[in-house]
């Protein structure tokens, strides 16, 4: 079998400096454009020199590939919805795009209901152990950490704690559960999430198993991300070697330590609510969403809604205009429509500003229903969507309420 | 107190088997408890789940669609993508609070009349005791519709 795990980083000192873990991605984005093996390149830049503020940058001159390098914590952005809407679903482009796994499960989600063309897509995955909301991070800067957040200049997750690095080159960390109990906690549906490195990209890369700072390590997940790499190294520019059992090993450690702590901070949650009493999560659910302010905000950031004749519109007939709170049937649309396919990015709730807890309950229905059709949703892109497809097999099955032939031994 | 409510209950009927025998439990003249309003469909395919949440939230207090049996849907497999999307649908009124109870469905061909007689019974029977449906109060009343 062949070796998928590799520790990477730039021969190029400027590019290493600048860039994150060895300036490996960095240096792979210049190459694909230089050698036209894209046409662009999405990433994440700063506003305004802010690390509070992100912007996405189409970038097609290799030589301003470095203005994207550096991992944001603090401003999570996701680049689905900008390839679907303003680049065509990348139909007739070649992209490169940096990707959060939630922003590469969208993408897939997206591919399977042709909204997106995969082919023209290099997914380049980035690990994740959560972001933060500019604002809350902010002011964690200022109050827990006593620091100005224009001083900031890179920050990083690891082992349970929030390192921040300040431009004069000092760093300090803080838990997160003692930040978490200051009030400054990641976004919700980040601690829920469990999909720490993006194997549904074409390469997934981080920080786990490499050798202090100067490497990245690589996981290679497709033979286009296999493509690239070889390319970028014959090339002279990127340097790679085989990861060694132990550092293999280290980074396994790092995500099961990460993903156990997201199960069971998603139970916590889901065993909260289903704890309710039926009367009690009615309740609880109408009062959210009868603050709503219909914005529409929550459907233009969500990357699962593509829809061009979208049924919130008043034109369509189901919620009448003019009204706020709008009829309940707003949300049950369109929890409805993201039931199968809600990648908990927590778009909705980041531009909520009502801060309605949307993506708990966008993320306890997906969970369900992924639990009965087997499905979860933005992983394997040959997995079609559950409720556009039906098996031959269940002309066989009788009862109205199962799909599976034994329930039981599932 | 559950035996004086009297729930209303939306059916959804496919023209090909359930409406047919619901006609056939009517011309046998079979009894079963007048709280169904009918819709009548080509086909169970035809369901949005918003038909469904909607009827709900405008105060229906039980939702029954009844289909063709797996295999014998006039158009292949309408009732099969049905039966997935009432899967969803439960789960959905479940995580809003909404007992998936008030979701019902049925596979009644149209040779059998008194199937369809005996599913009408029993549903609105469980809507009885589920009583009210709490969403069409809890949204509608404070705003006066
Ligand atoms: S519903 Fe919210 S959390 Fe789910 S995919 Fe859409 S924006 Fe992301
Ligand atoms: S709410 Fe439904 S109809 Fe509107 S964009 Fe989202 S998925 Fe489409
Ligand atoms: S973003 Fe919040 S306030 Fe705006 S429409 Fe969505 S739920 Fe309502
Ligand atoms: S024709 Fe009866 S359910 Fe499709």
């Amino acid at each position: 079998m062949e070796n998928n795990f590799y520790l990477a980083w730039s021969p190029d000192s400027k590019i290493q400096e600048m860039g994150s873990s060895g300036g490996a991605v960095t240096s792979l984005l210049k190459f694909a454009l230089e050698n036209k093996m894209v046409d662009a390149v999405l990433a994440v830049k700063k506003r305004n020199n802010s690390r509070f503020d992100a912007v996405p940058a189409l970038i097609t001159d290799p030589d301003l590939v470095h203005e994207a390098a550096g991992a944001m914590h603090f401003a999570p952005l996701n680049m689905v919805k900008i390839i679907k809407e303003y680049l065509d679903g990348a139909m007739d482009m070649r992209v490169a795009v940096t990707c959060k796994p939630c922003d590469a499960r969208a993408f897939i989600e997206l591919a399977k209901r042709n909204q997106v063309h995969r082919e023209n897509l290099f997914l380049i995955g980035l690990n994740c152990s959560g972001t933060f909301l500019p604002t809350v991070a902010e002011q964690m800067i200022r109050e827990a950490y006593g620091e100005n957040p224009q001083d900031l200049a890179g920050e990083e997750v690891d082992g349970g704690k929030l390192i921040i690095t300040l431009k004069d080159g000092s760093t300090r960390e803080k838990d997160l559960e003692e930040l978490a109990r200051q009030g400054f906690e990641m976004r919700e549906n980040c601690l829920r999430c469990s999909y720490k490195i993006p194997r549904m990209a074409d390469i997934a890369c981080g920080k786990w198993g490499n050798k202090g700072n100067a490497a990245t390590f690589i996981e290679i997940c497709s033979s286009k991300g296999h493509e690239f790499l070889e390319a970028a190294v014959q090339g002279g520019a990127l340097v790679m070697e085989t990861a060694t059992d132990e550092q293999i090993e280290e980074r396994k450690r790092k995500e099961t330590e990460a993903v156990e702590n997201a199960q069971a901070r998603e139970k916590k949650e889901l065993d909260e609510l289903k704890g309710y009493s039926s009367q009690q999560r009615l309740e609880y659910w109408v009062g959210h969403l009868n603050r709503c302010i219909k914005c529409f905000g929550c459907r233009d950031a969500c990357p699962i809604c593509f829809c061009k004749e979208c049924y919130l519109e008043p034109y369509r007939g189901c919620i009448p205009g003019g009204e706020t709170p709008p009829d309940i049937m707003f949300q049950l649309i369109r929890l409805s429509h993201v039931a199968d396919s809600c990648v908990n990015c927590g778009q909705c709730q980041d531009v909520c500003p009502m801060e309605i807890p949307l993506t708990r309950l966008y993320n306890f229905l997906n969970r369900e229903v992924a639990d009965i059709f087997e499905y979860e949703p933005g992983v394997d892109i040959n997995q079609p969507p559950p409720l556009t497809t039906v098996t031959d097999q269940e002309l066989f099955i009788d009862p109205p309420d199962i799909i599976y032939e034994d329930a039981s031994a599932r | 107190m559950s035996n004086d409510f009297d729930p209303k209950i939306l059916a959804f009927l496919c023209n090909w088997c359930s409406y047919a025998g619901a006609d056939l439990a009517g011309v046998s003249r079979m009894q079963y408890p007048p709280n169904i309003r009918v819709i009548r469909l080509m086909c169970t395919g035809r369901i949005d789940p918003i038909f469904i949440i909607n009827a709900l939230t405008r105060g229906v207090d039980g939702v029954l669609i009844a289909g063709c049996h797996p295999g014998e849907c006039h158009y292949g497999k309408g009732n099969l993508y049905t039966r997935r999307r009432v899967l969803m649908t439960k789960k959905l009124l479940e995580c809003i609070g909404i007992e998936p109870e008030r979701l019902h469905l049925a596979w009644v061909a149209a040779s059998e009349g008194p199937k369809f007689a005996e599913v009408v019974k029993e549903f609105t029977e469980e809507t009885k005791n589920l009583g009210p449906n709490p969403l069409a109060t809890l949204t509608r009343e404070e705003k006066g519709k």
